[in-house]
């Protein structure tokens, strides 16, 4: 054997075995703490709410408006609510990630939407228009924020005053600490039932919901 | 045009990066949470759309394959073996994962509306893949190997 094939080989075999391994062991790591079977004590009187308090399954999503993977699960979110809106609660939660300009911003304002009873509907808006309003600088985010509520045809005077209320900033924070206290680390995390799901897909979302509704 | 010798080893080099992608990838799709997207945020978009499946089977795993075999191939071409079949599977392989490539990127930019950097990269190194094959084939047929 030529000493080129045995050196490609050898290359090829660690790369192989590093790159596999790898894989194995940090799939191992982020699945460590998402025991399926566990279920964690979430305190379902906060967050914004779809469906009926009796509802069979809660579902609760610990999301950041302004991540895109939360964008992209919207659907699959939306299926659900259709699929079953008088089975399913689902709970929506905020988890701003510090590496988001936004975020927290963007929650606070969706709070204060929430007190003039258009959550939802500034929920909707904000993912649809996500991608318009992450690149801006914070003021120009800011004024595109209160076009959209505008759009939605929001008391600004209100708005205002309740983007500086203490309480509705406080919703965000004990979002926040109830998120860590659940060691969610990652947007959208969801919680079936109070069981942390380990999606490979978002479109498994329907499929596990129906599921906890069979049992 | 290159030499066979260099046009195998950049072969295998491609190869190796291109497995380094999509193992990347494969991981990113074995767990829950986002897709590390250096650039743009397309990459969750296309992972939960329904083309990041191939016949049921998840595309970083094809991506995998195909490096994989592209890179045993460039050993095998290493070795005294008929040499000229060799380089007709890197050619037919490496047309196969560009041909795949394209139409992947297709339907990121048409259907899906997003476009994931990761795949990108990949649909770039296989493209450099084929392009470093193709530069040595003229060669490899003056040499008669």
């Amino acid at each position: 054997m030529k000493t080129e094939t045995k050196v490609l080989g050898i290359i090829l075999i660690i790369t192989l075995v590093l790159l596999f391994g790898g894989i194995f062991l940090l799939s191992k790591q982020g699945l460590s703490g998402t025991n399926e079977e566990t279920v964690y004590q979430i305190d379902y009187s906060k967050g914004q709410k779809i469906g009926s308090d009796s509802a069979k399954v809660k579902l609760v999503e610990f999301s950041d408006l302004e991540c895109p993977a939360c964008a992209a699960a919207e659907p699959f979110v939306k299926k659900v609510k259709s699929d079953y809106p008088n089975k399913v609660q689902l709970i929506y939660r905020h988890f701003p990630l510090p590496q988001h300009t936004h975020s927290r911003q963007v929650a606070i304002f969706a709070e204060a939407a929430a007190k003039q009873g258009k959550f939802w509907e500034m929920h909707d808006k904000l993912f649809e228009t996500q991608s318009q309003w992450t690149i801006l600088p914070e003021k120009e985010a800011a004024a595109f924020f209160l076009n959209l509520a505008k759009e939605l045809s929001l008391d600004q005077d209100k708005l205002n005053q309740d983007l500086e209320d203490p309480v509705v900033k406080s919703r965000v924070d004990e979002d926040e600490a109830e998120s860590r206290r659940l060691g969610v680390n990652a947007t959208p995390t969801f919680f079936l039932n109070g069981r942390k799901l380990n999606l490979q897909s978002f479109s498994e979302l329907n499929t596990v919901v129906a599921n906890e509704l069979k049992k | 045009m290159i030499t066979q010798t260099l046009s195998n080893r950049l072969v295998f080099i491609l190869s190796l990066l291109g497995l380094l992608v999509s193992g990347f990838l494969l991981y990113e799709y074995s767990i829950n949470g986002p897709v590390y997207c250096p650039v743009g945020g397309g990459c969750d978009i296309v992972r939960s759309s329904p083309y990041s499946q191939f016949l049921g089977i998840s595309i970083p795993i094809l991506g995998v394959a195909f490096y994989v075999g592209m890179a045993i191939l460039s050993v095998i071409h290493t070795h005294q073996l008929p040499t000229k079949l060799i380089r007709k599977l890197q050619l037919l392989g490496a047309t196969s994962g560009v041909g795949f490539g394209v139409y992947l990127t297709y339907l990121e930019a048409f259907v899906i509306g997003a476009f994931c950097f990761w795949c990108i990269l990949s649909f770039i190194i296989s493209l450099a893949l084929l392009l470093s094959i193709i530069l040595a084939f003229k060669c490899t047929n003056e040499d008669g190997n």
